[in-house]
């Protein structure tokens, strides 16, 4: 088991950013009623940006 | 010899006969102050920790709106450590006492605002104690920075993901210890579980809930916990004998809102003493301490 978590650690940043960011950032989106760059729904939108940011975070060792 | 503490002559020429004298007096002392159930910190860690769970049903449910459960949440989480830091310290009960049971689930629960896995935050703040100041071995360490806002930027810092963990590096180097391996474990499952959790009420249609009582009030509250915790009391932390290691100081907050951290002295030189009765003990304890030459600062 502990190989297993060890394994998944390092993917942290990006599993968190599509399971948690991902959905966050579309209910922002759908509840402030802003529209998303080129046509996309407010789950896609939440979707890329989680992943994007995820992925950011995870090849740079940091969020920020 | 007199109980009166003739500071002068201590500080003057602190010879062995007066040190021991003094040590003899500053246990009296804190004798007097150890051993008694500290009820109140086990009413905190439990009563927060349900006021903090309460937050969940009631916002669900619509009746509580967030933009209250938020700043409650903060400070919930700003709250749950103290309880769980005197389970820490076994001063609920000590191993083979009859409460042993309920130190260990105040140690493991009070945390879970914070998520802060209980067997590591034990084993690395004994080793804050051991090593208090030292830079290589010190686990608190890092919460070292020249101002209070820059303590705070440091440790959003430290948190990012790709920064070396203080406390891991502290667990890898005592890897042989007994208990390591089962609290590195523990604590990978509870960040899990916290990760899996947040991911389950996000995508169920509760992200904004998940965010303003979890998420962010677990960042805010650690910043807030890492300031008067561990910075605040060990300022510039360049000091590593008993009695200078950390400061006795005074904040403009005042004593309740820096969380009783203005005596925290008191708790490194005897750590059974709980947090509720280290004012009183600094108090009778005080010319002691100027004999021995602790530090008395304001910030």
């Amino acid at each position: 088991m502990k190989a297993v978590l060890q394994t998944i650690n390092p993917w942290g940043p990006l599993l968190f950013g599509l399971g948690f960011l991902a959905p966050l950032f579309a209910t922002l989106v759908a509840q402030t009623g802003a529209a998303p760059a080129i046509g996309l729904s407010p789950p896609q939108f939440g979707f890329a940006l989680g992943a994007a940011w995820g992925l950011y975070a995870k090849l740079r060792g940091s969020w920020l | 010899m007199s109980m009166t503490i003739d500071a002068t002559a201590a500080t003057g020429e602190n010879s062995g006969a007066v040190r021991k004298e003094l040590i003899r007096q500053e246990q009296t002392i804190a004798r007097k102050y150890i051993g008694r159930f500290p009820l109140a910190m086990a009413v905190w860690g439990l009563g927060n920790l349900l006021c903090w769970l309460a937050l969940w049903p009631l916002v669900l449910a619509n009746l509580l709106p967030l933009w209250i459960a938020f700043p409650i949440a903060i400070v919930n989480v700003i709250l749950c450590y103290l309880p769980s830091h005197e389970a820490q310290h076994s001063n609920f009960a000590r191993p083979g006492e009859s409460l042993r049971w309920l130190n260990e689930l105040i140690g493991y629960v009070s945390t879970i605002p914070l998520v802060l896995p209980f067997k590591i935050a034990r084993i690395t703040h004994i080793e804050h104690h051991r090593h208090t100041n030292d830079s290589e071995l010190d686990p608190d360490y890092e919460a070292r920075a020249d101002t209070w806002w820059q303590a705070i930027l440091e440790g959003i810092r430290r948190r990012q993901p790709g920064r070396p963990k203080s406390y891991a590096v502290a667990l890898k180097r005592l890897g042989s210890a007994p208990g390591v391996n089962r609290a590195v474990l523990e604590g990978f499952v509870q960040t899990l579980l916290y990760w899996l959790i947040l991911s389950a009420l996000a995508w169920s249609g509760y992200a904004l809930e998940a965010a303003l009582i979890w998420w962010l009030p677990r960042h805010i509250g650690a910043s807030y916990i890492s300031l008067f915790l561990s910075w605040a009391p060990h300022h510039p932390a360049n000091e590593k004998s008993r009695y200078r290691n950390t400061r006795f100081f005074t904040s403009p907050l005042g004593n309740i809102l820096v969380m009783g951290m203005e005596h925290h002295g008191i708790h490194h030189l005897y750590p059974a003493i709980p947090l509720t009765k280290n004012a009183a003990a600094f108090r009778e304890m005080r010319p002691i301490l100027e004999a021995r030459g602790c530090r008395f600062e304001h910030i």
